[in-house]
């Protein structure tokens, strides 16, 4: 679904931000991209959604070779991602209904379409009694499962999260990552960089740590932190700096016995989901949708 | 379908929102394209009164209504080879019929009598002296030559009405051209200032992977719209000012006419709207072409 051979991008004035990257994503999976900021997780992101083209190498999205890619037809392969920002994005003048149906729009459904595929997608992310609200009457975590409908109600191929959780507490952290694991089980694939361990910890995903653009490690059922650390090397004195001085980071550090509730409430919450999906029940309405995009999927991939 | 409607609800949209800049972008159209036609319907003006001293035309032989196909072919030799005369040329009874059509348009009493005696007016010869000075000289000989029933020249008036033309027409064309530029460059702006204040929304409209035209046709649409009602406000005010004109100055001379036919208001009138369409293409294409936000 997502391949990257020998990626590197240097950015104007020498910053490396990625350095002969190799990955490969299969479809369905659910991978977090970790690392300490400045480690070129957002550049990852921002080159899989082809946001920028790479210095060298090749990149493969949905079966296109997105680094080749004429610009105008980058709008096309967006039709096959889904993005999710800390910044949530949301457009302030429109309601919850109108920020997803926007998505929609701009892409050029069917009025009829976005009419059936709009309410769906708002009860998948539970906030169909607040379709009327505008983005300023929600909090953080509501609004941000705004921007993942508005992600997903295109039906992506790929959903890409960049620090979806940055700006949220625990508690709500935990209700997007349901979200976005119930979205990755309907087939698509899910890619998100974060710097929250709880969150990596209790998922137990893919786990790709980058260190200054390069990969460092590639765990399928990982954690945040490295295993078996290594001992830093002399030169990464201002990456520790930077990472001290990351408020969330510090957060993490004097918030750990919350977090280890978040961790636990977390994997108890996505375990019992899981049973539910696994029993067929179609109680929350869900099932249909899944069925849906997993159909979508056999057909476009 | 649904895209359409949605393209012009956008467009019309920053119509609301950036009023005062579209007002001035839509004024400068408006003033461009008024010394545009205006300058068009002016020469159009004397161009009809002054239809029989084109090309340089000073005096004109009538013709005995006898005179033959030969005896005619004669007499142009004869005079084409006087000193004086640069060239000559004839105009039979339909082609001075057909003339007098235009001349006489804004007169129905005469139409009438026109097109009830269609041979009334005589052939002419029509000529162009070496020098504008000498018409009088050739007027002589005109008088006294035989088969020649009257001969008459361009006046002082008709001299003065051309050499006004033809200064306002250069200065209202460079005034036209400077305006149109500004115009284009005022439409540039506003839509600029669209652009600017739906960054956002382009922003997201790109993360959900709407096509290039997708996002810069509302744009197109608004610049064109911008043109067209400056440019339809321009025809409406000098078709308006126009027939106030042939209203209000009924003492004028009855040579003068200040009727315009209708045709000629039709065709120069859609060229001038479609004029302000191209401005406002122009200039939307322009800040698309260079705002960072739009490119991908």
């Amino acid at each position: 679904m997502i391949k990257l051979e020998n990626v590197t991008k240097v950015y104007p004035g020498g910053t490396v931000a990625a350095k002969d990257v190799n990955l490969e994503i299969a479809k369905g999976e659910f991978v977090f991209l970790v690392g300490a900021s400045g480690s070129g997780k957002s550049t990852l992101i921002r080159l899989m959604m082809r946001e920028e083209p790479p210095t060298n190498g090749d990149i493969w999205i949905a079966g296109k070779h997105a680094s080749e890619l004429p610009s105008w037809k980058v709008p096309y392969l967006r039709r096959s991602i889904g993005t999710v920002f800390q910044d949530f994005k949301l457009l302030p003048t429109k309601t919850v209904y109108e920020n997803v149906a926007f998505a929609m729009e701009v892409t050029a459904k069917h009025r009829s379409v976005i009419r059936n595929q709009v309410p769906q997608v708002l009860k998948l992310v539970g906030l169909s009694d607040k379709a009327d609200r505008l983005p300023r009457q929600l909090s953080g975590g509501e609004q941000q499962r705004v921007a993942v409908a508005r992600a997903f109600v295109n039906r992506p191929l790929i959903l890409l999260a960049d620090e979806p959780t940055g700006n949220l507490d625990p508690a709500t952290s935990v209700g997007i990552m349901r979200i976005l694991d119930r979205i990755s089980r309907t087939g698509t694939t899910v890619v998100m960089a974060t710097h929250d361990h709880a969150i990596v910890d209790a998922m137990q995903r893919r786990v790709v740590e980058l260190d200054r653009g390069r990969i460092s490690r590639d765990e399928s059922r990982g954690i945040y932190e490295t295993r078996d650390p290594q001992p830093l090397p002399e030169s990464s004195d201002t990456e520790l700096f930077e990472e001290t001085q990351d408020g969330a980071d510090i957060e993490d550090d004097l918030d750990d016995a919350i977090d280890e509730e978040t961790s636990k409430a977390l994997a108890s919450a996505i375990e019992s989901d899981r049973a539910v999906d696994d029993a067929g029940s179609s109680e929350d309405g869900l099932s249909d949708d899944e069925d849906d995009a997993a159909d979508d999927d056999e057909v476009t991939s | 379908m649904t895209s359409l409607i949605y393209m012009f609800k956008e467009a019309f949209n920053n119509f609301g929102r950036n009023a005062l800049v579209v007002l001035g972008a839509i004024l400068a159209v408006f003033i461009s394209l008024t010394l545009t036609f205006g300058t068009l319907v002016f020469g159009e003006v004397v161009r009809v009164n002054t239809l029989q001293w084109a090309e340089d035309v000073r005096v004109i032989a009538f013709l005995q209504d006898d005179m033959t196909a030969e005896a005619t072919a004669e007499l142009q030799n004869e005079v084409s080879s006087w000193p004086q005369v640069a060239d000559i040329f004839y105009v039979s009874k339909p082609a001075a019929f057909d003339e007098a059509l235009v001349l006489f348009s804004n007169d129905e009493a005469m139409l009438r009598v026109l097109k009830e005696n269609p041979d009334l007016l005589p052939a002419s010869l029509r000529v162009q002296p070496v020098d504008p000075e000498d018409y009088d000289l050739i007027v002589i000989r005109l008088e006294s030559t035989p088969g020649v029933a009257s001969v008459e020249s361009a006046g002082d008036a008709i001299d003065a009405m051309i050499a006004l033309r033809d200064g306002l027409q250069i200065m209202f064309w460079l005034l036209a051209v400077a305006l149109g530029v500004a115009a284009v460059a005022l439409i540039a702006n506003t839509i600029h200032m669209a652009i600017y204040a739906r960054r956002e929304e382009i922003e997201i409209m790109r993360l959900v992977g709407a096509s290039n035209w997708f996002v810069r046709t509302p744009f197109l649409i608004e610049g064109a719209l911008e043109g067209l009602i400056g440019g339809a406000l321009a025809v409406t005010f000098i078709v308006v000012a126009q027939q106030l004109a042939v209203d209000r100055l009924s003492e004028l001379p009855d040579w003068i006419n200040l009727a315009i036919q209708n045709d000629f208001i039709l065709r120069q009138g859609a060229l001038v709207l479609l004029f302000g369409v191209a401005a406002g293409l122009i200039g939307s294409s322009l800040s698309l072409a260079v705002h960072r936000t739009l490119r991908s």
